[in-house]
């Protein structure tokens, strides 16, 4: 497991009580995992200090976080292009 | 409206805010205020104190003032009003011009929308006097003008601002994310007293994914013509009565409900519900023709807007549940279980008359079991 991935389920895991402690389902929407618009500004502000990105005014939309397997993508966008 | 006068058991200060709040309306509740105004157990520290919390200040300016009691009042005291009744009065007139210029920006581009809150209460529901406190300009539109809207505010100087918040970084998430309302908008402007001026334009009656709603497009439709005192030939378009009636009424709820908004401290305020009150009173023929009943019950809101009539009528002895033929509604429980993805302020028994005077509003509040503390 690559390093992104641990804090990356770290961050979930302090914000939504329903993603499993073992193991994260990276196709399910994370409104079923007990998101709500506060939680996602929560987890949205989180990603950015753990990995040191902003989310551009695009990306901040319903899109971006329906599943844990989109937010990733998005963060890993982020840190790439931070990186480039 | 029965007007029964308000006990005096939370005291003399509580008593003239709550006066006042519901608005001043005969001899008897005049001369009423003016006793506990001259009373010697008046504790001025706790009056202004309330006055300040509940947005009341301009409003019990203006009651001294206009009762002749320049010599009975503290002289600092007195000064101090003088001055919080004149920058209100300056600040509205600054609001009253900027609503009229951003109204004829939007009805140009063909946008439909009304003006909304403190701006329309301040010309009808307290008559003009300026003393309706206001933090900003109300706006409403449907959410497909959304972006034209934005695109106007632009063009009239106005630029998404969140440097207001605490945690500006939140807030612009928060503002972007919620589809309920456009980013909060400010503009600078060169005017003694008043630095900027902030706008919100609201897309929608409730909020996101509340459990139910007015539809937007439903309210815009007929929009009554209001005059905007001060400015020649200005006018804006605003709710009709019931409309008015519910968004008042709703949002009222919404930071009466919501735990978010005690978490905030932006939770609900005496004048608030003295808004609706007086709303009543003005509008009782179009309020109570049928039309508002059957509305709430179209868009299943009866709950909701029972349960603010009952806080209401506990906390002014007024019968407006009543008057409006929703006794049977507005239980706690069944709300509950409408409003099961949001967190609920639990008062431990406390009640609404009770919490609108306590100064320590953000404690002790657990969340309903079952309920999300957040909002959905």
């Amino acid at each position: 497991m690559d390093n992104i991935t641990t804090r990356f389920e770290q961050c979930l895991r302090r914000h939504l009580r329903l993603v499993k402690p073992d193991s994260v389902d990276y196709a399910v929407e994370l409104v079923q995992l007990g998101l709500d618009l506060m939680t996602a500004v929560a987890i949205l502000l989180d990603m950015e200090k753990t990995f040191d990105i902003r989310f551009p005014g695009d990306m901040l939309v319903e899109g971006t976080f329906r599943t844990a397997g989109r937010l990733k993508g998005a963060v890993q966008l982020l840190r790439e292009r931070q990186a480039s | 409206m029965t007007r029964p006068l308000p006990d005096q058991s939370l005291g003399v200060e509580w008593t003239i805010l709550e006066l006042l709040a519901r608005g001043i309306v005969d001899d008897l509740e005049r001369q009423m205020v003016r006793d506990l105004l001259l009373a010697d157990t008046l504790n001025w520290g706790e009056l202004l104190e309330q006055a300040l919390r509940h947005k009341m200040l301009p409003m019990l300016a203006h009651q001294i003032i206009s009762a002749g009691l320049r010599f009975d009042v503290p002289m600092s005291i007195y000064m101090h009003l003088e001055s919080v009744l004149e920058w209100n009065r300056c600040q509205i007139e600054v609001f009253r011009r900027e609503t009229v210029r951003v109204a004829q920006g939007l009805a140009e581009r063909g946008i439909q929308f009304v003006v909304t809150k403190g701006m329309t209460f301040e010309s009808t529901l307290y008559e003009s006097l300026g003393t309706r406190h206001m933090n900003d300009i109300d706006f409403m539109v449907t959410p497909k003008d959304r972006e034209a809207v934005l695109s106007v505010m632009q063009e009239l100087g106005f630029r998404p601002f969140f440097e207001w918040a605490k945690d500006a970084r939140r807030e612009e998430i928060s503002s972007r994310l919620n589809r309920d309302h456009l980013p909060k908008l400010a503009r600078e402007i060169d005017q003694p007293g008043t630095r900027i001026i902030n706008v919100d334009v609201a897309n929608s009656l409730t909020w996101t994914k509340s459990p139910f709603d007015v539809p937007v497009e439903e309210a815009l439709e007929e929009p009554v013509e209001q005059p905007v005192p001060g400015t020649p030939g200005g006018s804006v378009p605003c709710f009709r009565p019931i409309y008015q009636f519910l968004f008042t009424v709703l949002h009222l709820f919404r930071e009466a409900w919501l735990q978010k908004f005690v978490d905030f401290g932006s939770d609900v305020s005496l004048m608030k519900f003295g808004d609706v009150i007086r709303l009543l009173d003005r509008n009782r023929n179009e309020l109570t023709d049928g039309g508002l009943l059957r509305t709430t019950e179209a868009h299943s809101v009866t709950h909701a807007v029972a349960w603010v009539l009952r806080q209401l009528d506990e906390t002014f002895h007024t019968h407006t549940l009543q008057l409006l033929a929703l006794e049977k509604h507005g239980d706690e429980r069944l709300l509950g279980s409408q409003m099961q993805s949001s967190g609920y302020v639990r008062t431990s028994g406390q009640s609404m008359r009770e919490r609108l005077q306590s100064k320590d509003r953000g404690s002790a509040r657990p969340v309903a079991p079952g309920h999300s503390a957040l909002l959905g």
